[in-house]
């Protein structure tokens, strides 16, 4: 009974100890901690053409995301969008991993076509939109589909921890299309997917879709579930948070962020 | 810290436990499934490792060396990504059945074989003088000790291959950890639902290393001696 009891105390001290450890974190993530250590490490996509792109070539990030990026560092430092470069540390995120890389201090914003929801808000702090896209569907040439009512009874790939599923059973039920859905990690598995016949169709926002379009495929006329992009940051860090803000409304309102989506062509 | 104990994540986790279940029940098959096929194989394998005949050890190492030196998630990614541009489609389930059971059949081959040859050869070259044929040997002589010897390492075969099932959530294979990954990445409660998919893969497989321990134990005791009539009668 007594090593019963010991044993007990000890698992109890243990676990104590490991959230005592998890909790200590958190407290260096303001915005003068993130100043003093001279560099902001930013969560983005790697896989989304013209938003946030690895380019295997110059092994650098690219897209819209990775400029606005560059643009809150700038304001952070106090320097040049061009010096900020230097300042600032990617990350590559897919929908599943940004939540708990932001939540544990691993990335301090994430610019990752991250959708702003009710539900988000709750979990983490979003920055005005700086993009609005809809939500589309992706399907193979030679598969017979050709119109919305083809979709009945097909299989549908989406991102995991997306909110596509959600729009596109909304989008469906109007037009008592029923269909059932496949979650993948990363946009590159639901293409191979799609290219596989795995699945029938490849949904997501049509921004997003648009890089995977190849020759074998072609975008549905479908369009629905307009949603905002926003930059987020973590609930307890509501000075980055305004910062990150800030600095997206002066580049919509001085015409910037215009200026670079056209860059990329999403205007 | 706050995220991990508030009642309000884990009173949805339990509002929307039924997703985690369907889960449960698609590891279940899988796994049962898949133990099936991997111990028809690894016996199969094993045995045909122990066979005098040069050709039959020969395929029996190709197959063991071929799924036990490449990974499972590999494996899996062919059989469903891979084979249907050869016009091969083989549904979710049945990629995860035959995943685990031929990637497991390999290691319990290894099991069986490593098992035969633990009974002492002399043994069997008693058994031959005695008018044994090679069947005969192996069904009276050598696999009843191979069993007593194989249990333990099979049961934990089983529990790896339990625990392996979780790939198929890569494939959106509907199990216990595509649907964790979903419903915590659709919540955005990633504590409850890891928590609740490492909970669920431990109820499966606490059970089975019980009985690898109990099988462990089994194994060392030595069966009690026969009563022998000082060997009187034998020479009648």
């Amino acid at each position: 009974m007594k090593q019963t009891t010991r044993k007990v105390s000890v698992l109890v001290l243990a676990s104590v100890l490991l959230l005592a450890l998890t909790g200590c974190k958190g407290k260096s993530d303001t915005v003068a901690a993130i100043q003093k250590a001279g560099v902001l490490k930013v969560g983005c996509k790697q896989d989304v053409l013209n938003f946030g792109y690895l380019n295997p070539d110059t092994n650098t990030y690219e897209g819209l995301e990775i400029d606005i990026a560059y643009e809150i560092a700038a304001e952070l430092f106090d320097c040049s969008a061009e010096e900020a470069k230097e300042k600032v540390e990617f990350t590559g995120v897919n929908a599943t991993t940004r939540g708990p890389l932001l939540d544990n201090g691993e990335i301090d914003v994430v610019l990752a076509t991250f959708t702003i929801t009710d539900d988000r808000k709750e979990s983490w702090n979003f920055s005005t939109p700086y993009y609005t896209d809809a939500v589309g569907f992706l399907a193979l040439k030679d598969s017979g589909i050709t119109q919305t009512a083809d979709l009945d009874g097909k299989v549908i790939g989406v991102s995991n921890a997306a909110t596509t599923k959600d729009a596109v059973t909304e989008y469906l039920a109007d037009k008592n299309i029923s269909v059932t859905f496949k979650e993948f990690d990363t946009y590159p598995s639901i293409k191979v997917a799609l290219s596989s016949g795995n699945i029938d169709i490849f949904s997501v926002d049509r921004g997003i879709l648009s890089s995977y379009a190849d020759d074998t495929t072609f975008l549905l006329e479908d369009r629905f579930a307009e949603q905002d992009y926003g930059a987020a940051t973590k609930l307890e860090n509501k000075e980055l948070t305004e910062l990150v803000d800030k600095v997206i409304t002066d580049m919509i309102a001085d015409g910037r962020m215009d200026t670079y989506k056209a860059k990329y062509n999403l205007n | 810290m706050t995220k991990l104990f508030s009642i309000r994540r884990w009173m949805q986790l339990f509002g929307d436990f039924d997703q985690f279940l369907a889960g449960m029940r698609t590891t279940l098959i899988v796994a049962l499934l898949g133990l099936l096929i991997a111990l028809a194989l690894g016996i199969l394998f094993g045995v045909l490792s122990s066979v005098k005949i040069k050709i039959l050890p020969w395929i029996a190492r190709i197959y063991v060396e071929f799924f036990q030196n490449t990974p499972l998630v590999v494996q899996v990614f062919f059989y469903s990504f891979g084979l249907p541009f050869i016009g091969v489609r083989i549904p979710d389930l049945m990629v995860g059945i035959l995943g685990v059971g031929l990637y497991h059949g390999a290691y319990i081959a290894e099991v069986v074989r490593s098992g035969i040859e633990a009974v002492p050869k002399g043994q069997v070259e008693a058994a031959e003088s005695q008018g044994f044929g090679h069947i005969q040997v192996m069904g009276y002589i050598v696999l009843p000790q191979t069993l007593k010897i194989t249990l333990p390492p099979l049961t934990n075969q089983a529990m790896n291959l339990v625990k392996n099932t979780s790939v198929l959530a890569m494939i959106a294979g509907m199990d216990i950890m595509y649907y964790a990954k979903s419903w915590a990445g659709n919540n955005g409660f990633f504590y409850q639902g890891y928590l609740s998919a490492g909970l669920l893969y431990f109820i499966l497989c606490f059970p089975l290393t019980k009985l690898t321990a109990w099988l462990e134990q089994k194994a060392k005791q030595v069966p009690s001696q026969k009563k022998i009539n000082n060997g009187m009668e034998a020479d009648v």
